[in-house]
């Protein structure tokens, strides 16, 4: 029996845990861990999962087809010497290790083109862009915090964060806790000052307290009250309490869930700065911008002019080659790598890969440095990145560019342009669709990922109540989900889990207006009752897990 | 010196990681369940151990005992032949009524953690604690003051 020491993977809080392995993997809880006292989410007790999930990857596919390593290698060689540098990309996503990112940055050096994407296209990548003179808070501050405002679902993102926001919020009766969202969550529940802004909008509200705390940009608050569904009152009250004593700002956003996320970010960062109050952003990964964006990728692939796609990071399910049709139809050579088996047959190759448990890695959390430890030896079959590409280029590290800081006035200038440009979705017509990080184990835990939530109104309008079934189409699919209806999504607005990968399907790739960014905003579906009654019989598979 | 598994309402937020961290020991049966008072109320609902426990007096081969020392109601043999006498007489609904492998799936406070019991340790929150019971009252960590108030506001 082994006993590991190491650094949950699965959000940047960098929560602490023993992975003991004897007949099976288990978690044991180190209290002596100084960001989360042994503390973990779902998701960090079912970690260990991943190490011998039933659908980890053993070996390359083609095709959809299971192929010995050298053929695999044929290919990774083929689609290299098949294109010219300018018809070649490179997109690293999320899973890699900070030394894995050098290295597909190496990679492009190496081959010597110039297309070297960023794949991670969750909105929450978007905190990376950092706001001149924003502090970044450390535990002890988010502690201490007398009043606490927490933009977008923190809970959901990083349930083990909830502990110091919670104990601050608890330590005195005047302590304050403001949630601005569109949904009301168990965070919500908890606040003392609640904002349901209109669906995606949050970035309008945080503008208007910016500029309620600060009259100089000349921000009129009122129209950015309006446009989050809000009064101009509301906002200048909840900007007002964060001024009084240390206060702490902390801002969440995931897939589904906001428009404009760059600005969302940007907006937060400010409103932190002219409170004084030190900011965290919540997210699940960091993934260093690229050199060509992803909107620019998507064009290239979808007019033919790439014929060699390498895609690294975990394919499913942290990103999306599935989402996007010109990848499939338009490109020649098509090379992913995964830790596990993909849903359908991926035309292209499909390398195995360890997972983040598997191999020895530094990174980022949100309160700084972490370390971590291999849990379990790497899957059999599978072959680190390094020496993936060791074997077809010489490819040496090469460091990813810091992301320059954005000044305050820019950014304000670009958010009341996107306060301009944005028109509220028409009601009516059809459903505004919701993204939620619900609570959820890796590998199926719980059952609840084909419900969806929506308002006794909208139930009504579509004559369904709770338990029955409802069939949502988007522009990029069809699913059905079990009826809830629910007090906490407003009228007009349905959500849904994140975490199930049909899910996440029903959310196309949509372009920020403002940035320019790829992003996945709140999908506009089309909703109908449903003939089905009964539920599917559960699968045994994810019970066990 | 006997401990009690309390639970403290204001401070749940629903993440379940009680019931995960108890499913991933115990093989993908949670032995703690969870349930939704409303949309922004949530509980975790372990077993009560209860001083005159009920599915001690329904189980038919005396599987189920109670600790006198401890206090704790738990399986004290291997005999448990699924028969869900002891899910039926449970006031609480807090026995797992799905049955993966015919055993039932009775909380012990993680009698083979020293420490105490997982659910314990992985709460985020701390709405759930292992203390003991003389320090319940003087810390008003007890059951009773947590469901007086829900979220700071008094019921």
């Amino acid at each position: 029996m082994s006993a590991v020491r190491t650094t949950c993977p699965f959000c940047l809080n960098g929560c602490e845990s023993i992975v003991t392995s004897d007949y099976q993997f288990r978690m044991e809880y180190p209290q002596d861990a100084t960001v989360n006292k042994g503390r973990l989410c779902p998701r960090g007790n079912s970690a260990s999962i991943v190490v011998d999930h039933p659908k980890r990857l053993a070996y390359p596919l083609l095709d959809g087809k299971e192929v010995s390593w050298d053929h695999a290698m044929q290919y990774m060689g083929s689609a290299m010497a098949g294109a010219k540098p300018e018809e070649m990309a490179v997109v690293y996503s999320r899973g890699l290790a900070e030394s894995e990112v050098r290295l597909a940055w190496g990679f492009a050096r190496a081959v010597g083109t110039p297309n070297l994407v960023c794949g991670y296209v969750e909105p929450d990548n978007c905190f990376q862009h950092r706001l001149a003179g924003v502090k970044a808070a450390t535990i002890e501050q988010v502690k201490a915090a007398r009043t606490t405002l927490l933009v977008g679902d923190v809970f959901g993102t990083s349930p083990v964060a909830s502990g110091p926001i919670l104990e601050a919020r608890y330590a005195d009766r005047k302590n304050r806790l403001i949630v601005i969202d569109s949904i009301r969550t168990r965070q919500a529940g908890q606040a003392h000052v609640f904002l349901q802004v209109r669906p995606g909008t949050e970035v309008f509200c945080l503008l208007g307290m910016a500029g309620s705390l600060d009259k100089g940009p000349g921000i009129d608050v009122e129209l950015c009250a309006a446009a989050s569904g809000l009064s101009g009152r509301q906002l200048a009250d909840a900007a007002q309490m964060l001024v009084n004593g240390p206060s702490f700002v902390g801002s969440a956003m995931h897939l589904g869930r906001v428009y404009y996320p760059v600005q969302h970010s940007l907006m937060s960062q400010l409103v932190a700065i002219k409170a004084g109050a030190p900011f965290t952003g919540f997210g699940e990964a960091c993934v260093p911008l690229g050199k060509t964006g992803f909107e620019e990728f998507r064009r290239q692939a979808g007019s033919g002019d790439l014929k060699s796609v390498f895609w690294f990071g975990g394919m499913y399910p942290y990103s999306y080659p599935e989402l996007m049709p010109e990848l499939t139809g338009q490109v020649q050579f098509r090379i992913v790598t995964s830790i596990f088996r993909p849903e359908n047959a991926l035309p292209g190759l499909v390398i195995p890969v360890p997972s983040e448990l598997e191999k020895e890695s530094t990174g980022q959390s949100y309160w700084g440095e972490v370390v971590r430890h291999p849990v379990a030896a790497a899957y059999s079959g599978a072959r680190p990145l390094a020496r993936v590409l060791g074997e077809s280029a010489a490819v040496t590290e090469l460091q990813a560019d810091p992301v320059s800081e954005v000044s305050a006035r820019e950014a304000v200038e670009k958010t009341v342009a996107a306060l301009s440009g944005h028109r509220p979705v028409p009601v009516g017509v059809g459903f505004c669709l919701l993204g939620e990080k619900r609570a959820s184990g890796i590998g199926g835990f719980y059952d609840a990922e084909d419900e969806i939530r929506l308002s006794s109104p909208d139930a009504a309008k579509l004559s369904v109540g709770t338990g029955e079934y409802v069939e949502v189409e988007s522009a990029t699919g069809k699913a059905e989900f079990r009826v809830r209806v629910t007090v906490a999504v407003p009228e007009g607005a349905m959500s849904i889990g994140v975490n199930a990968h049909r899910n996440r399907a029903l959310f196309p790739l949509a372009k920020d207006a403002v940035s320019g960014k790829t992003t996945i905003a709140p999908a506009q579906v089309q909703v109908a009752k449903s003939a089905r009654t009964s539920a599917p019989a559960v699968e045994m598979i994810a019970r066990v897990g | 010196m006997a401990k009690r598994l309390v639970v403290k309402l204001d401070l749940c937020i629903g993440c379940r990681a009680c019931e995960a961290a108890c499913r991933s020991r115990f093989k993908g049966e949670a032995r703690i369940r969870y349930a939704e008072v409303s949309e922004t109320v949530s509980l975790p609902m372990p077993c009560r151990h209860c001083e005159e426990p009920l599915c001690v007096a329904a189980c038919p081969f005396g599987v189920i005992v109670r600790d006198e020392q401890g206090g704790v109601v738990r399986q004290a043999s291997f005999h448990c032949v699924g028969c869900r006498s002891c899910m039926l007489a449970c006031p609480f609904g807090v026995i797992e009524t799905e049955l993966l492998r015919d055993v039932s799936q009775k909380c012990s406070l993680c009698s083979d953690r020293p420490e105490g019991p997982r659910c314990a340790a992985t709460c985020p929150t701390g709405a759930l604690q292992f203390v003991e019971e003389e320090k319940l009252a003087e810390k008003k960590t007890g059951v009773g003051f947590a469901v007086r108030s829900v979220h700071g506001r008094r019921l």
